[in-house]
Parts: structure tokens; sequence; C-alpha cells
């Protein structure tokens, strides 16, 4: 197995994990923004040496500097794809929160006087009618039972 | 034919509705036959759900926005967990695929049994699951095998929406899938919390109009998705 194989493994490994377990930990956070610093500083690196990115390549078993680049590109595109799947159910989350804040707010008592407010009125309270006069929609008719 | 000491005042019947104007009357006017508490989360449907079931007697939530099944039903129990006396929960499907006399057993077996919730299965009786179509048959009994959770706390029906369960679940229940994963992540609550769980067989009507409500059963690979997902701390 080519050195480039084990890295990149590796890489997809930790990712899995780094995702699953630690995210939104304050230490996970900072990571990432320590990754994305030697991210940029490598970048500007290949950059100003292209040739070198050659080399390096050729140290873990890829022939080509491009190849190389390839590689870390879908790597992190993988990190970005799946992240960025996590923030969302994490904002979908406070979303239906929010929502339902909103729906608890205005929620609607029954307005037929038949319904008690309160279990404890329920208990004590007067028999209630059958559903027979009920009003069209709520289909009077016994279901099958 | 109920007297008035079987009106079960404390329990709070929880039923996720999402454009089911043509049937919630009725599914509503047969739950409240037995039970005074229906509390109805209108998942910002396009008909007039919410309206019929607040005509019939139903507490009415309306989200905002359409959240989906497992919101609705988190919504539905955190308002009925509010109410003075709730001591006993049910959810019920608004297509009218379940039978209350279904939920009686189990409010039954909840009172008298060391149980903390427990869960409808279509696949306890034999003759009783050939009425399950095939397809959805094969799949549900797959999804089963699949997950070692189930396997482990006895459940032959995982994605059944009928439960019923006590204030100790209620209280601490949250539902964070929106979707329609939010089954599996009942079964998930279930096992971490410990609840004490069991499984009553009950008889889902599959009508025509259920059948085409159901969900599209490709769905399942997005619920399996969601599971491996699911964060452990989701707060």
């Amino acid at each position: 197995m080519n050195w480039i194989q084990v890295l990149l493994l590796v890489a997809g490994m930790l990712l899995v994990v780094f995702l699953l377990r630690s995210r939104r930990s304050v230490r996970a956070r900072a990571w990432v923004k320590v990754g994305y610093l030697l991210f940029v500083l490598a970048g500007i690196y290949a950059i100003l040496r292209p040739d070198d990115t050659t080399v390096l390549a050729n140290l873990v078993g890829v022939r080509r500097g491009t190849d190389l680049m390839l590689y870390a590109l879908i790597i992190a595109f993988a990190f970005t794809t799946l992240s960025t799947y996590m923030r969302f159910r994490d904002v979908e989350l406070r979303y239906a929160r929010l929502a339902r804040a909103i729906a608890l707010e205005g929620a609607r008592e029954p307005t037929d006087e038949r319904s008690p407010v309160s279990a404890g009125e329920a208990e004590s309270g007067q028999p209630t009618p059958g559903y027979g006069g009920s009003s069209r929609p709520c289909g009077a008719r016994p279901r099958r039972v | 034919m109920w007297g008035i000491d079987t009106r079960y005042p404390d329990v709070w019947s929880v039923v996720p509705a999402f454009n089911e104007a043509a049937v919630i009357g009725e599914v509503i006017a047969d739950v409240r036959s037995v039970f005074d508490h229906v509390v109805v989360v209108d998942d910002c449907s396009g008909d007039d759900t919410g309206a019929i079931a607040h005509l019939c007697g139903a507490h009415l939530l309306r989200h905002p926005v359409n959240l989906g099944q497992g919101a609705a039903i988190q919504t539905g129990v955190e308002y009925a967990r509010s109410q003075p006396g709730a001591e006993v929960f049910v959810t019920f499907d608004a297509d009218g695929q379940h039978r209350v006399k279904d939920v009686l057993r189990m409010i039954d077996r909840l009172r008298t049994e060391d149980v903390d919730i427990v869960i409808g299965t279509r696949f306890a009786d034999p003759e009783a699951s050939t009425k399950v179509p095939f397809l959805k048959r094969v799949v549900l009994r797959g999804a089963v095998l699949l997950s070692a959770r189930s396997r482990r706390l006895g459940l032959s029906d995982a994605h059944n929406g009928l439960r019923v369960f006590n204030r100790n679940v209620a209280q601490r229940l949250d539902i964070t899938m929106n979707g329609m994963s939010h089954a599996s992540e009942f079964i998930a609550l279930i096992d971490e919390n410990h609840w004490r769980v069991s499984e009553e067989p009950v008889e889902i009507l599959y009508t025509d109009y259920s059948k085409s409500k159901g969900q599209p059963l490709v769905n399942g690979v997005n619920i399996i998705f969601d599971g491996l997902v699911r964060g452990r701390k989701y707060r």
C-alpha cells in the first residue's frame, strides 16, 4: 500500500470520528480554525514554489503534485459537505423549536363547553353527552371498531 | 357505552396532522368518543385540517411552518405534558389507520404492568400481519432485523405510530428528527433512557386513503442515514 493511500484513509477516518464525536465543542471549533490556517499557509507555499508539491507528492507515493492537490481537495470537499449537513441539522432543530414555541403560544382550547378545562373538573364534572348532535365534519357515525 | 369513570381524564392523545381535512373530523370524533383530551398539531396544512379538528373538540396547535411529523409529535407532547392532571400520553395517526380500542388495551397495560411505554405492533399476530401490504411488510421487518437496538429491546415494529406512555417518558421526550426518522429516534430514546418498553398487537387499517398518505418505502434510506448521523448530544 502506498503512503498516500494510508494518509487518505486516515484522513477519511479522522473526518468521520471528528465530525460525529466532538463537533460543536469549543476545542473542535478551535482545531477547525487551526486547520484552516495551516491550509492557507500551505496554499501560499504551494503557489510560491509549485514544484515542491511534486516533491511532497513523490514522498508519499504520488507521481504529480497536481494529483496530490486533487486528493486533498476531495478530502476537503467531503469534510465540508458533512459539516454543512450537520450544521443544517442544528439550524433546523432550532428553527423547529422556534416554530414550536409559536405554536404553543397560540394554542387554542376547544371552544365547545363540553370539554373540561382541566382534569380536576373532568373528574368531578358532569356526565358528557354522547357525540350525537355534533356538527357535520365530525362524522358522528361510529367508525369501524 | 362508556360510563363516566371511564372517560380517562388523565389521558391526552396527540394527533399530528398534515393535510388530513378529508378524515380528521371522523378520526377526532372517534378518539373523543372515549377520550376527552385530544391535541391536534396542525403541521401548517394547506387545507382546513386545523379548523375542523378544533370544531370537533380538539385542542389545536398550529405550526407556522411545515416541520414534519416528528416535530409535530414533540409539539403536541410538550403541550399535553404541561396540562394539569395529564398522566398518560397517546400518539395517534391522523389518517384513521389506528383503532381506539387498541389504545384502550395499551392504556390498560401501561397502568397494570411495569412499563413506561407501550408501542403497537403489526407483527405479533401472524394472521393480522398478513394484512400489511407485502412490500411494506418486507421493508418493515427488514428494518427491525437491521436495527440491533430494536432486536435488543425485543421490538418487532419500530415504525408503528401508535404509542402509549407515561409522564416520565413525556417529560423527557425530546424528538429532534423533524421528519419521518422520529420513529427510530423514539427507539433510541427508549434505549438511552432505559425506559421499560413493551409491545401490544394492534391492527392497522390500510384504507385506500391511508395508503395514499403513507410514506414512500424509499424513505427508509433517509431514515437509516439520519440514524447514523444522529449526534448523541443534541441540546
